[in-house]
């Protein structure tokens, strides 16, 4: 029962995202302006581009989740969406889940698709890390999307929700932007994994602490 | 029409005032007149006093707000969120004092009003997060959904706070140059009594104040219920006739 | 509401008694005469004499209290020989105030105390910065607590007052 209704609702917003290519389309735009943007105002030469490239690319995506993770909720007040959610006999933290899930996929179908594109711009040598690029990539993400998901549920019922968003879940999510930094900068510049193994395994209390603690609170934001 | 529990509040709250301010007046002067001078830093040790005390409350007041949290989600009890907004609202207080006062002390000290120090950082976050609890709070306008959300942020919140303290500590023995040290000031006993007896102090100053604001905020969704009752009355009865 | 006032004029009043009191013990601390005064009043009694610590001239056993060491003013320098408690904040390169007599023969001055130089501004920023919004905070919320319990206890008293439109 549970795992049919996660699959209903990763589903049904995939269905969505495709017939409509909404969030995706934004998300990607916007992070290709943020990449334009960024070399400008550095005016990078190659060193420069090697200090601060790690830093640009999880700017980047931070702000691009942030678009995801508003569209995840406020998509469902369209045709009053949101109060069958609630409404719903399926256990609450079965949506969690789908939702979370789905968010994921996107910003890391985002995140991949921009990958790339740092690498060109940037002239980055990736060809030997590209596996543990994925895993921090991975865990971060999915960090991100687990708060993100329960802050997007929060802020969709209430005033100013674009504004509130990032302003509540910023602060919380600074260990995973301080871990992604440092791991992808680490593995950027070829260093050895013990040098920068620690970021990964904080990123991975992190992941397990809130997506326990979001898992039973999402319980009390979805409560009719 | 007020609650038993808030009328006990009221009765008691003067021992909390008067033992707050008495424990505060011994600190100070204990602190200010009586103590000797740090090994140290000198005279500037003596803001320790005042910033060490505002510091603890500040985190002990979040720790009522996530304690009332939790209960508020088990028991729904309207005054018990009004506890959480009142420790919260206090909590942003007393944290902006310990920063504002951190940075007094890190002048002298460390010769530089702030350093990306993992302590200063966490209490910098921990302010933008009461902030952002606090904001949440005034953009609902449902009461129950307002104490519902803020008690989940609350909790989030407080999780995530020792993650934010170390991974901030990490980040900076990556990033700092060991030269400016951040050495504790070395406590003797001297320098201890104040400190325990201003800690003590503020935390009853704390509680007083917690306290007051409850009330304050019970009382005036109180009036606001009751203004709503005659209001409401005063429409029907011109509606009837 | 009264008594109100009157409990906080009485905290206001402790707490001015209370920075005096500060006022004066820190004002006493930091008299003293900087080396050229010194040398120029030649004053017989104790006195406290301000100076920075010269660099390379502290020599002495410092755990056993005693210490040769010479005091920069502006201009001119002081050879002071200290003998007393072991010093804790004796180092070169310190601004000290010295407590003892100057002797006019030997061209010494022989303390018996000493202390670092203190900068209060710091010190007293913090307190004002820490406690004075805490005070004002207390006070405005005691008085709207207040203020709220009359106008609860009004408002129940003018209730009946709302029946009038009833039978308009």
């Amino acid at each position: 029962m549970f795992r049919h209704v996660v699959q209903w609702v990763v589903w049904k917003d995939l269905l969505t995202e495709f017939r409509s290519r909404e969030t995706l389309s934004s998300m990607l735009f916007f992070a290709l302006i943020v990449i334009f943007i960024f070399s400008f105002s550095f005016s990078m030469n190659q060193q420069a581009a090697q200090e601060l490239i790690a830093g640009i690319i999880w700017v980047a995506f931070a702000f691009t989740g942030m678009i995801g993770l508003g569209k995840s909720f406020s998509a469902e007040l369209q045709n009053d969406c949101l109060e069958y959610l609630q409404g719903s006999p399926a256990a609450k933290g079965a949506i969690y889940a789908g939702k979370v899930a789905a968010n994921f996929m996107f910003m890391l179908i985002v995140e991949i698709i921009l990958f790339p594109l740092f690498v060109i711009f940037f002239n980055l040598d990736v060809i030997e890390q590209i596996s543990l690029l994925l895993l921090i990539f991975f865990l971060a993400t999915f960090g991100l999307s687990a708060v993100g998901t329960l802050f997007s549920a929060l802020t969709v019922q209430i005033r100013a929700r674009e504004v509130m968003l990032p302003i509540l879940l910023l602060p919380l999510v600074v260990p995973v932007m301080i871990a992604a930094v440092e791991a992808t900068k680490g593995a950027l510049n070829g260093d050895p994994l013990p040098m920068y193994q620690q970021w990964l395994e904080l990123l991975a209390i992190f992941n397990v602490v809130f997506t326990v603690v979001s898992f039973w609170l999402f319980d009390f934001i979805i409560d009719a | 029409m007020i609650s038993k529990v808030v009328r006990r509040l009221r009765r008691f709250q003067g021992w909390f005032g008067g033992l707050a301010a008495g424990c505060l007046v011994a600190g100070l002067y204990l602190g200010l007149l009586a103590s000797p001078p740090d090994y140290y830093q000198g005279e500037v040790a003596r803001i320790m006093y005042i910033h060490v005390p505002l510091a603890h409350t500040a985190l002990l007041a979040y720790t009522v707000v996530f304690a009332g949290s939790l209960w508020y989600l088990w028991k729904r009890d309207p005054l018990i969120d009004n506890v959480c907004h009142a420790a919260a609202g206090l909590s942003a207080l007393f944290t902006a004092l310990a920063l504002v006062t951190g940075m007094i002390w890190a002048k002298p000290t460390w010769n530089t009003w702030w350093t990306w120090d993992a302590r200063l950082t966490s209490f910098a976050l921990l302010f933008f997060i009461l902030l952002g609890y606090l904001m949440l709070r005034t953009f609902i306008d449902h009461p129950e959904r307002e104490a519902r959300y803020a008690a989940v942020l609350a909790i989030v919140g407080f999780l995530d706070l020792p993650i934010i303290h170390f991974s901030v500590e990490w980040w900076r023995t990556l990033h700092q140059p060991q030269s400016i040290s951040l050495r504790g000031v070395s406590i003797s006993s001297g320098l201890l009594i104040p400190l325990v007896i201003m800690s003590i102090g503020m935390s009853l100053l704390f509680a007083y104040m917690l306290i007051l604001r409850t009330q304050l905020l019970y009382l005036s969704r109180l009036l606001e219920t009751k203004r709503g009752r005659l209001l409401s009355q005063f429409h029907f009865s011109k509606a009837d006739p | 509401m009264t008594s109100f006032y009157l409990r906080w004029t009485g905290v206001l009043l402790v707490g001015m008694l209370f920075g005096g009191l500060l006022y004066a013990h820190y004002t006493q601390h930091l008299a003293s005469l900087t080396p050229e005064q010194l040398l120029h009043q030649m004053p017989s009694g104790e006195v406290r004499l301000r100076g920075l610590v010269k660099s390379g001239s502290l020599q002495g056993e410092l755990e056993q209290g005693k210490a040769v060491f010479e005091l920069v003013g502006e201009r001119v320098s002081v050879t002071v020989q200290y003998a007393g408690p072991p010093p804790e904040n004796l180092r070169e390169l310190k601004t000290l105030i010295v407590v003892g007599r100057w002797d006019p023969m030997s061209n010494t001055f022989y303390a018996r105390d000493l202390a670092l130089l203190p900068h209060y501004g710091f010190v007293t920023s913090a307190y004002v910065a820490g406690l004075v919004p805490l005070v004002i905070v207390v006070f405005s919320m005691a008085r709207r607590v207040n203020a709220l319990y009359e106008e609860i206890k009004r408002s129940t008293v003018y209730q009946p007052e709302a029946t009038p439109y009833v039978d308009t």
